[in-house]
């Protein structure tokens, strides 16, 4: 039994990498720059010129906290145009462009020329600080205008890649340039940059994008950062801390908010398995046990009707019905708790019995389902359990009909309602999302639908791994209380 | 005499039927003999009918107009407008989709039976009017009238006028289309994955030691040049539409595979080499059931919702795609247990003796039989899939919003309670299209295993 479970966890233990590699696949393609969010959420009222020096020290900072300057796993499949250092560019928007680039030149020694020569001007512009004498024969606020647009340009020039458009911000950046004489200057650096593209464009090598090339890049990657950490320095790895990185939106570490907010779901999910059991078995039982009677017709229809209804809308209609001051208005629509809170003090109970009224609707739209399946299965398979000969042979021993069927029946028909048990767990965490948006229970499911309202990639992910991980016990669990009721099963 | 004569060919047909005795026809006449399931079929179909001409009877087109003299059947074109020129030489542009037909001054006029589009609103009887209640319509000179009953809102409308009735007649077609495209999906891969998995198993599919490293770098190589070098080109379809990504991937999965056959026929000219022609086995089915294993561990919702999170654009194609790549394991681990049964049974065994290619003898001989509980499975599947993509637009993620779902009309109905209308009838749309499916499944199920036989 032992040696079964410890070979049961190994097994669990490559799905489990698949599950987190899948979870950091989503999460490295999410659409949007974290980094630009970060610093944008957190950003100072500064000067122009200071706020964005401090801006770029800023990125840097969350770049090395979330991680994105590190290669984004252990080795990457690219091409003999592709260089193994492009990832140490932390702007996503000028990343993807060098990357369009090389994918249409293939000449990275010349895209490299022309990018760091794009870079020198965008910073000599910024720290150039024309003569004061020159400047008061112009209008001061055009001037200040004119040089804006030249950073403007200069920047987005950085992340763009099409020629048709290089080429008009050139011609543009250019024009800008020639409006003032004092701004020349500048125009030796800009040169360089037009004639390093116009280099990229002549001595393009298309071929070598063509020939693959894998690149190692050892421990140092995202990926084992994310699983493992840097040794506590801005992670601490999720496989042995349980760090699931910073929200996006509150910058509180995952981990936190996850603990804050998983109570409500247990408890409901806890809550329904419990409840489902406890009806389903015995209705289940009863209808096999006088099959084709009347109560077997009824609870089939109603059970199945249940089945097939969506708990969205079951839940909307008993808000409709029950929660609402037109209709009947006995209990409250949403939440878990008044709006004021417990009075300070109150015990479990107390408090158990302040939320009862919220509990009810959430509890019934959590059971229904699970309550439905499992009806069904406990029905076919005591079914097949009282058509075989045992039980035959019990009745005919002279046993009442209860003893028959729930001591010689009920314990070989749990069987199959065991295994069903490890789906009953994960779909309950699955299902809540929906309940607990509709009946704002401050619990995962919210949290998860807030997350993909919001795009915080490092919740969802969370979320994804975590129940991953649940619905992997699920099994484990089930698979052992298989072996315990059924001492037929060996595990060999 | 003629009655009675009809009565013998009918027998006739009857034992005639006895005699070549299909297992298809046996089963047909029993999910018949199932009369909820057999009804739950002819629904099915008339739905099926409802979604494909539902652009022609919902919609505030007219079917048939006669203005100033010009005959139009704006709800059958193509195109969006007609030109009319007037008896003094001018002429008058009608665009159909923002004329105002219900006044328009036409010498006959026929509407579609539900005379109003999905997505269109009737301000003058916005803010919630019930189905029962005093609907309003407003003539030509702006006169306030009794609502005609030719344009009743028969089951009343939403927040800004939308007519609940044209959105569920109009949503028919996109749940429909998902269920059965993305189950469409799921079987290709799930048939085919479990079909492999069962047939070979472990120790079947024997290859030499040169052929399997060849198509293992081939693999990589087909990748590389399938996806990786076109990786910018798939985005940029993603960015585009739902097709541009689709005719994007066609190309990516055709150089995949031509690339995968270039390096299959290397192979076995490598595979010719002494010391590389040791046999080796693929562990196919291991590694189909790994894959199933991790995906069902993925709570399929939560999964779906973390990757539309992800895709840029929100489209119905890429829903599709999503709830098709992620719920095929249910026909898989199926299709692979009735292969695992099949392929050790005698038939099967004469056919490989006959020196049968293996293809011919899993698709051709195998699979026939094997297609059962798979049938059963897909029935189910839409099911899921249909209350899946109802979930995601009630929750305002899974399709584009101006998109007019089941869903979003009932997850509209949320924002007022008092209009029971919006709540009742879409749910009651996706609660008998599911029940449906899955009456039609358990149909499937009795009739197609005749171990329950009576």
């Amino acid at each position: 039994m032992l040696q079964y479970i410890v070979k049961r966890i190994l097994i669990f233990i490559p799905t489990l990498i698949v599950i987190t590699l899948l979870g950091f696949i989503i999460s490295i393609n999410a659409p949007g720059d974290p980094v630009e969010r970060m610093v944008s959420s957190s950003q100072n009222n500064g000067e122009q010129g200071a706020q964005s020096i401090s801006q770029k020290e800023q990125k840097k900072f969350w770049c090395s906290k979330l991680g994105l300057d590190l290669p984004v796993f252990y080795f990457s499949l690219t091409s003999l145009a592709c260089p193994d250092t492009l990832y140490k560019i932390y702007d996503k928007n000028e990343r993807e462009a060098l990357g369009r680039l090389i994918s249409k030149y293939g000449n990275w020694q010349e895209i490299q020329k022309y990018y760091s020569s794009l870079i020198r001007f965008n910073e000599f512009q910024l720290v150039f600080v024309a003569d004061s004498n020159l400047l008061k024969q112009y209008d001061k606020s055009a001037v200040l205008e004119t040089m804006n647009q030249i950073r403007f340009e200069s920047s987005a020039l950085k992340a763009s890649y099409e020629s048709s458009v290089i080429e008009a911000k050139n011609i543009k950046i250019s024009n800008l340039i020639s409006s003032y004489p004092f701004l020349s200057s500048l125009k030796p650096a800009f040169e360089l940059v037009k004639q390093n593209y116009y280099s990229i464009e002549k001595n393009s090598s298309t071929w070598k994008n063509y020939v693959p090339r894998i690149a190692f890049y050892g421990f140092q990657n995202q990926y084992h950062r994310w699983l493992f950490g840097d040794g506590g320095k801005f992670s601490k790895g999720l496989l042995f801390h349980g760090d699931f990185g910073t929200s996006y939106v509150t910058h509180q570490p995952i981990a936190d908010v996850i603990y804050s907010k998983i109570g409500w779901s247990l408890f409901f999910s806890m809550l329904s398995v419990l409840l489902a059991y406890l009806v389903s078995i015995p209705i289940g039982v009863k209808a096999a046990a006088n099959r084709g009677g009347r109560f077997d017709k009824i609870s089939s229809l109603v059970l199945f009707l249940l089945y097939s209804m969506p708990s969205f809308w079951l839940a909307t209609l008993l808000i409709m019905t029950f929660a609402n001051t037109d209709v009947l208005h006995w209990l409250p629509a949403s939440g878990v708790k008044p709006a004021l809170g417990y009075p300070d003090g109150a015990s479990f109970f107390e408090m158990m019995k302040i939320s009862f009224p919220y509990i009810i609707l959430p509890a019934i739209c959590y059971t229904y389902s699970s309550f439905a399946f499992l009806s069904r299965t406990m029905r076919v398979s005591m079914i097949e359990i009282v058509n075989q000969d045992y039980i035959r042979t019990a009745k005919a021993k002279g046993l009442t009909e209860n003893k028959v069927i729930w001591k010689h029946g009920f314990r070989n028909a749990l069987l199959p309602i065991i295994t069903v048990f490890a789906n009953v767990f994960p779909a309950a965490i699955g299902g809540s999302v929906i309940i607990e948006s509709i009946f704002t229970i401050p619990g995962m499911g919210s949290e998860t639908i807030y997350a993909i309202q919001n795009n915080n990639y490092p919740m969802i992910i969370a979320v994804l791994t975590i129940t991953g991980f649940l619905t992997l016990i699920g099994y484990l669990i089930s698979d052992i209380l298989y072996a315990i009721v059924d001492p037929r099963i060996s595990f060999k | 005499m003629e009655e009675k004569k009809s009565h013998i060919e009918n027998e006739k047909i009857e034992l005639g039927s006895e005699k070549d005795f299909s297992f298809r026809k046996y089963a047909w006449r029993q999910f018949k003999k199932n009369k909820l399931a057999y009804y739950s079929f002819r629904i099915l179909i008339f739905l099926i009918i409802l979604s494909v001409i539902s652009p022609v009877i919902a919609t505030d087109e007219p079917l048939y107009c006669k203005y100033k003299g010009v005959n139009m059947f704006p709800a059958f074109s193509l195109f969006n407008k007609c030109e009319i020129k007037n008896v003094d030489g001018s002429s008058e542009i009608i665009q159909y989709d923002i004329t105002d037909w219900k006044r328009l001054d036409a010498t006959t006029i026929i509407f579609a039976p539900v005379a109003y589009a999905a997505n269109k609103t009737d301000y003058d009887n916005a803010d919630y009017v019930s189905p029962g209640g005093g609907q309003v319509f407003k003539d030509k000179e702006g006169k306030l009238l009794k609502m005609p009953i030719k344009f009743r809102h028969w089951l009343g409308t939403g927040k800004a006028g939308e007519d609940v009735l044209s959105g569920l007649i109009n949503g028919t077609r996109i749940s429909l289309s998902i269920g059965i495209l993305s189950m469409l999906i799921a079987s290709f891969l799930g048939i085919f994955l479990g079909a492999m998995a069962g047939y070979f198993g472990d120790h079947k599919l024997q290859t030499t030691r040169g052929s399997f490293w060849t198509m293992a770098i081939g693999l990589l190589m087909a990748y590389y040049y399938g996806f990786s070098v076109r990786y910018y080109n798939i985005i940029d379809g993603f960015a585009t539409s739902g097709i541009a990504v689709l005719f994007q991937l066609l190309i990516s999965i055709l150089i995949f595979l031509s690339v995968l056959y270039l390096f299959y026929m290397l192979g076995k000219r490598v595979g010719e080499i002494s010391f590389l022609s040791t046999p080796v086995f693929i562990p196919v089915d291991s590694i189909v059931s790994r894959i199933i294993e991790i995906l069902i561990s993925m709570p399929l919702l939560i999964l779906i919702i973390s990757i539309s999170a992800i895709a840029k654009e929100r489209s119905i194609i890429n829903l599709m795609v999503i709830i098709g790549l992620t719920s095929w394991t249910g026909i898989a681990r199926l299709t692979r247990a009735e292969f695992l049964r099949i392929s050790n049974l005698e038939y099967i065994q004469a056919a490989k003796s006959m020196g049968f290619k293996e293809y011919r003898i899993i698709f051709r001989h195998a699979l026939p039989n094997a297609l059962a509980p798979a049938l059963v499975a897909i029935a189910f599947g839409v099911a899921s899939a249909i209350l899946i993509e109802s979930s995601l637009s009630f929750l305002g993620i899974g399709v584009p919003p101006e998109t007019i779902t089941w869903g979003a009309l009932l997850s509209a109905g949320r924002e007022q309670y008092s209009a029971w209308w919006l709540v009742v009838f879409p749910g009651l749309a996706i609660f008998l299209t599911v029940t449906i499916y899955n009456l039609l499944g358990e149909g499937l199920r009795d009739a197609l295993d005749p171990r329950l036989k009576k």
